[in-house]
Parts: C-alpha cells; structure tokens; sequence
C-alpha cells in the first residue's frame, strides 16, 4: 500500500484492527459450541473467517486434523497480512512480537523429532508466524536428527543459545531449560530492539507487563510444585519485579499476602491493576493452578484491552488484537479437542479464557 | 524628522484601509476554519478508510463522517462574506 505521511496510517491500522477485533467469534458462540457435536463445530467454523483455509486444505487433511492445521495456517496467515498493512516503527516491533512463533516452532519440531513422530504430525501444531518460513520449517522437518535440526539454524538469531543448551537438553530428554533459556534472550533482544525504534515505550510497557505475567505464572507453578529453592533460572528479567526480588517472594507462604508483598514492590500501573484484579477475584487459595493461570491470562487481555483504549493510536490495538486472535484460535482448538477425546462440556470451559 | 502635513489622512485613504483590513479578515476566517477542516478531516477521512477497508458497509457511513467536518470551512465562508459585504 502507498506509503502515508503522519499519524493518518496509524489510525488508519489501528481503526482497520478494531474492525477485525469485532469480527472475532464472540463469548455466546463458545458456550453454544460447547453443546454441540464436533461435526456441527466444524461447520459452524467453516462458516468464519477460517473457511478459506478450511477449503483449501481439505484435500489433504480432514476430521480434527483439518480443523487443528486450518487454524494454525489461518492464525499465521492472518499475522503476516496485518504485518503487510502496519507503519514501518510498528511493523518492526510487531515481527520482534511474532519473533516468539520461532521459539515455539523450533521447540515443537526438536521434541517431535526427539519422540519419534512423523513430520506429518508435527507441522500439523506447527504455527509458521515468525521469521522461519514455511519453506524452511519444512526443510528442518524432512532432517532425521535433531542435531542436524540444530545445524540448519545456524543463521537464526536465537542460534548461539540453542547451539549451547541443546547438547544438555538431548542428553536429558528435557527440553525445559532449553526453552527457558531461550525465552530469556528472546525477551531480553525485543526490548533491545524496542528501545532502538522510535516510540517503543508503549512496546516496552507491554513486553513487561509479559514478562511479568510470566513470572507469575512460573511462580504459582512452581508453588504447586512445591518447589521451594533457587527459582532464579525459572524467572525472565526484564520484568517490573527484579528476578531477585521474585525469588525473596517466593518464599512468603500465604498467596494473599504474596500479592500484597508483590504490590509493594511495583509501581507500574498495569501490573498494580493486575494485582488488583487478582485479588478482586476473592482468595486464590481455594483454586486450581489452571484457574489461576486462566485468571492471569484472562487479567492480561483485559488490562491490553484498556491500555488499548487508552492509547487508541498506538501498538497496544494491535498487539490487543494479535493476542485475542490467538486466544480464539487456542479456544476454537481446545474446543474441538475436547470434544473429540469426549471430554465433559463443564470440564472444556475450564481451560477456555473466557 | 516628520512634518504634520504627512500624518494627516484622507477619506479615500482610510477607506482603502478599511478594505484591506476587511479582505485580511475574512483571509484569517476562511484559512484557519479550512485548516480546521483539513485537521478533522484527516483523522476520520483515514480511520473510515480503515473501517471501509474490513467492512464495505461502512464505506457510505465513513463518507458522511468524513464529511461533516466541511460544516466548519462553511461557517467561516459564511462568516468571510459576511465581512466582505
């Protein structure tokens, strides 16, 4: 599209992802999927946005494995396109946003190959987002090792990191801390690569708001787990919470008075709203890790939701809007998911953000 | 040093001031409501662009949002003319 002059395109964008937000599958039609047959779903989502992919792709694949690619091509898809139409300083901070497809992608295909599964299999989950097209996804899928995987990454900008963990992570057979560790670096270059770039602030606001998120996440797993000693290769910094400061909250015993102790040492504003939302919720006690990550995610997008509006013109619509696109997409797969393994409506719900 | 006889000014001279002082003003009313006009119209003209782009049904609505901010650039015709005659 001819290059505008100004501000024009950004209200131009953000106006066009605000109209495609509408167009997101609303609230009531989960709760109708959710009574319904895996045939009607798969109908009901040919009726979307989706059915072109679902069409084009029906030749090859069918059933829930038709479903579960045509969603991950449509969310790829749908990525590439909005970064084609978005201004030049967003469209660089929104590819170091999809940048975290790669690590995703990269991971998938190494603990696929590592269990011995068909590449058939694998590039069914595989979401070709990011900056490893599909042409060399499908060239690391044709590979038969995981080192020769590892090989072709070489120009990848997250190279020297899997180059240095991946000898551990095979050995092991756990991925875990390959992925940490990655995850890391990534977080650590998009605020390098925010910083650079002219009004990456609100960028920078909302990479923390992430990792802080994160954080909290891998903290009330870890509670769960019951794992009590150095937390600080499980946590991402960057975040408005030291690491440091994270592994001294960790030990508090009491989830309430943990989020108290967490409230006192933040002073960005969407997290203290995080916060305290959080405990609006009533008392985290009583409730399952799933809930509560559920409950963070669900806090996540409504506090993008309202920096969005309170900067209407500005990378948070987007990023809002590439969030809960993916969100639908992750609901739409759980639905079906659930459905096929004949799971209960009452028990798919509670993995859905809703 | 200025002798009185050229401070004093005649009719046809203050009326040609008057004239000039008249066409400025409704200079000054036509040009900042036209780059009023101009300012709002931008913002909507690109954010119904953006509507239409998604939704092909907007495209009329966004044509009438876009429009209305003419209202302002008409006014200060309406106000120029009102100066000049």
């Amino acid at each position: 599209m001819p290059a505008m002059i100004g501000p024009s395109h950004y209200i131009y964008v953000c106006t066009r992802l605000r109209a495609r937000k509408a167009k997101l599958i609303p609230r009531d039609e989960y709760i109708r999927m959710l009574n319904m047959g895996l045939p009607e779903i798969t109908r009901l989502i040919q009726e979307t946005t989706y059915k072109r992919e679902i069409d084009e792709l029906s030749t090859s694949f069918s059933g829930i494995d038709l479903i579960e690619v045509s969603l991950s091509w449509n969310l790829a898809k749908e990525y590439q396109t909005i970064l084609k139409i978005l201004p030049r300083p967003l469209q660089h901070l929104t590819s170091s946003y999809l940048r975290r497809w790669d690590i995703q992608n990269v991971l998938t295909i190494l603990r696929g190959k590592d269990q011995g599964l068909p590449a058939g299999r694998i590039k069914e989950v595989l979401v070709p987002a990011g900056e490893l097209d599909r042409a060399l996804q499908d060239r690391l899928l044709m590979e038969d090792t995981s080192a020769k995987i590892v090989e072709m990454l070489k120009g990848w900008r997250l190279y020297p990191v899997l180059s240095r963990e991946f000898a551990e992570a095979e050995e092991s057979g756990r991925f875990a801390r390959l992925e940490n560790e990655l995850y890391k670096k990534f977080y650590a270059d998009v605020v390098a690569d925010a910083r650079a770039v002219r009004g990456g602030r609100a960028f920078i606001d909302y990479v923390q708001l992430e990792i802080d998120i994160r954080n909290l996440q891998s903290l009330f797993r870890l509670r769960a787990a019951g794992e009590k000693g150095d937390l600080r290769e499980f946590m991402i910094p960057g975040g408005s919470v030291s690491v440091e400061e994270l592994q001294r909250l960790s030990a508090i015993e009491d989830l309430d008075e943990f989020i108290d102790a967490m409230k006192t040492q933040v002073t960005e504003r969407p997290l203290l709203a995080l916060l305290d939302d959080l405990k609006q919720q009533g008392s985290l006690k009583g409730r399952s890790l799933q809930e509560t990550e559920i409950v963070l995610t669900r806090i996540k997008l409504a506090q993008m939701e309202r920096m969005s509006k309170a900067h209407p013109f500005s990378i948070w619509p987007i990023l809002a809007y590439l969030e809960l696109k993916k969100y639908e997409v992750f609901k739409l797969r759980t639905i079906t998911r659930g459905k096929e393994a004949n799971l209960s409506p009452e028990c798919i719900r509670s993995y859905l953000v809703m | 040093m200025v002798g009185p006889e050229t401070a004093v000014m005649t009719v046809e001279m203050i009326e040609a001031s008057q004239l000039g002082t008249q066409a400025i003003s409704a200079a000054i009313a036509i040009s900042l409501t036209g780059l009023s006009t101009a300012i709002a119209e931008y913002g909507i003209g690109s954010a119904a662009l953006g509507a239409a782009a998604e939704n092909r049904d907007l495209f009329g609505m966004g044509l009438v949002l876009t429009a209305i901010p003419e209202t302002i650039v008409i006014f200060g015709l309406i106000v120029a003319l009102l100066i000049l005659f």
